[in-house]
């Protein structure tokens, strides 16, 4: 088996004939930040939904752990280990936080089809360790006394922070954040990249987008920048920060205008 | 949700007093009461908690009803053991149907079930094989005998529908507190985040219909032996509308307000039976204000239902 947790081998998908990824190629190691920028409409999030089975590439090939998992079911990617948090958060608004983040521990329960009908010992077992993990959680994301609070009422930092808490509660290999920073302040930003190296600390690799450069600099040990789906530099965040290629993407040239 | 139990537990309570202090007629409400109350859980635990548009609910309960009818009428089983049948035809019945359309969403897949709630009346208003008895349906349906014993009386058969109840709201508070109970809620409430989190939402959206229909299997065979007999427009596609009523009017997953639906709905309209038709104006005008003042019902549900040693540093 290679070095590489993830690869990511030219890759292309199409929506009505207009390319959303083209040709992509990228390789995230075991235990990497691995980032990944471009300008809005680059399509970044499109390759997080390939990867995560919510899209099926048209062509190329996602290798995860050596084997290919194009085209397989989303629940079936989650089982694998890739969990994520999405751009536009999606949480299960109404119900609790620790409903929320018990959805993270449902692949790790080894509840049986009629446990839903009939409670059991063993069940109950299982329903308590679960529960006592989604508190771990609470209590490493700082949402304890939010536990009863419907997700939905929270502000948008809290609700990020829930989103990266349920990802978390399964136990993930790989944990693919969409956008973290998006729509916090300042000291929410710096207690988040705070958070992902805590995070990665305990093992887990982690592949991100983000637009908050400092964020990405100062965080990420290897970048790969996209543009028009296609990518157009990578490399450590040094060499990707003084690439001219890249310096043009975002500012644009003078022929654009 | 805790509250929403011992609300249950004083509602059974009441009812299990309530032959002591009632004539005939109203045990026979009384029962029927228990009966769609049954139903109207089984159809809670598709449209509230899986949140699958199922229009075609009294197919199943009719489908149970029926059973337990021709078993009985036509081939002699006693009626203890159609039981089994009764429920086990619409569990099947229910995955075979709803397992190739499980995917459509809401509208789509609401049509689709109507269709197959009026094929079901085509089907057994045509007498088919000469066992459903066509339109006119199936009379003369036995008594529950247990060890010889007879179990005939009115007070009996409102103590076994007493029972199902009870039976069900068991079944309603494990799933509740079991990982196939949140799935359907994490499904209902954002299915790409419900897969995302590993949830195979086809499964668990079958296993809802499997369960709902097989629990309104059981109740149909009740309602047969209430009434002992079954006839088809006991289980036409406006019974169907009836059920998905008394969830959304009632509260969408919430055991009291499925209770309150189904009060409203059924009772009530007994309740007011002097006047007539011009009750039923005033039905739809309450239905349509409901929906308009409490979209999510009457007794919404309440979410938050977690251990209490998590709740440490709330409040």
């Amino acid at each position: 088996m290679s070095d590489y947790l993830l690869e990511i081998k030219d890759v292309s998908k199409f929506f009505h004939g207009l390319v959303a990824i083209d040709d992509l190629s990228m390789k995230v190691k075991k235990g990497q930040i691995y980032g990944i920028i471009g300008p809005n409409g680059a399509g970044k999030t499109t390759l997080f939904n390939c990867i995560t089975g919510l899209y099926t590439p048209e062509k190329g090939e996602i290798i995860w752990e050596g084997k290919k998992i194009n085209g397989i079911a989303p629940y079936k990617i989650a089982e694998l280990g890739i969990l994520r948090t999405f751009q536009t958060i999606r949480l299960f608004s109404e119900m609790s936080v620790a409903e929320n983040i018990m959805s993270g521990r449902h692949i790790k329960s080894n509840q049986k089809w009629y446990n839903g009908i009939i409670h059991t010992p063993s069940m109950k077992k299982d329903e308590k360790k679960n529960w006592l993990k989604v508190g771990e959680l609470m209590d490493f994301f700082e949402l304890s006394k939010y536990a009863t609070t419907p997700a939905g009422d929270l502000s948008y930092g809290l609700q990020r922070r829930i989103e990266m808490a349920r990802a978390l509660a399964a136990e993930p290999k790989l944990l693919i954040l969409d956008e973290p920073a998006a729509g916090l302040n300042e000291n929410e930003t710096i207690k988040l990249a705070q958070t992902i190296r805590e995070v990665r600390d305990q093992g887990v690799t982690i592949l991100m987008i983000e637009h908050d450069m400092d964020m990405v600099m100062s965080l990420c040990e290897y970048i790969t920048v996209i543009n028009f789906g296609a990518k157009i530099s990578e490399g450590e965040p040094s060499f990707v920060q003084d690439d001219p290629v890249v310096v043009e993407a975002y500012i644009g040239s003078d022929e654009d205008e | 949700m805790r509250q929403s139990y011992k609300i249950a537990i004083v509602f059974l309570i009441v009812m299990g007093f309530f032959p002591l202090f009632s004539n005939s007629s109203w045990l026979a409400v009384g029962t029927t009461f228990l009966i769609y109350s049954v139903v109207a859980f089984s159809q809670d635990i598709i449209l509230g908690r899986a949140g699958a548009f199922q229009m075609g609910h009294a197919l199943f309960f009719g489908l149970g009803a029926y059973a337990t009818a021709i078993l009985n009428v036509h081939f002699g089983v006693p009626i203890i053991y159609t039981f089994i049948p009764a429920i086990l035809i619409p569990l099947i019945m229910a995955i075979v149907l709803a397992g190739p359309i499980i995917h459509l969403k809401g509208d789509y897949l609401l049509v689709a079930t109507i269709g197959f709630n009026i094929i079901f009346i085509q089907v057994i208003q045509n007498d088919i094989f000469g066992l459903t008895g066509g339109p006119n349906g199936i009379f003369g349906i036995d008594v529950v005998r247990i060890f010889g014993v007879e179990f005939m009386s009115q007070t009996a058969i409102y103590y076994m529908s007493f029972m199902l109840l009870t039976l069900t709201l068991l079944i309603m508070r494990n799933l509740d507190a079991s990982k196939y109970g949140r799935a359907m809620f994490y499904i209902n409430k954002d299915d790409i985040a419900a897969q995302s989190m590993g949830i195979n939402v086809r499964y668990y959206k079958l296993y809802a219909f499997a369960l709902g229909s097989a629990i309104a299997g059981a109740a149909g065979s009740m309602f047969a032996i209430q009434y002992s007999a079954v006839s088809p427009e006991a289980f036409n596609v406006v019974q169907s509308i009836m059920f998905f009523t008394i969830v959304l009017v009632g509260g969408s997953a919430s055991l009291p307000g499925v209770l309150i639906g189904t009060f409203v709905m059924f009772v009530l309209p007994e309740i007011f039976r002097e006047f007539a038709t011009a009750r039923y104006l005033v039905f739809g005008l309450a239905m349509i204000l409901t929906m308009i003042l409490r979209p999510r019902g009457i007794w919404p549900v309440k979410f938050g239902n977690i251990p209490n040693y998590l709740k440490k540093d709330t409040k």
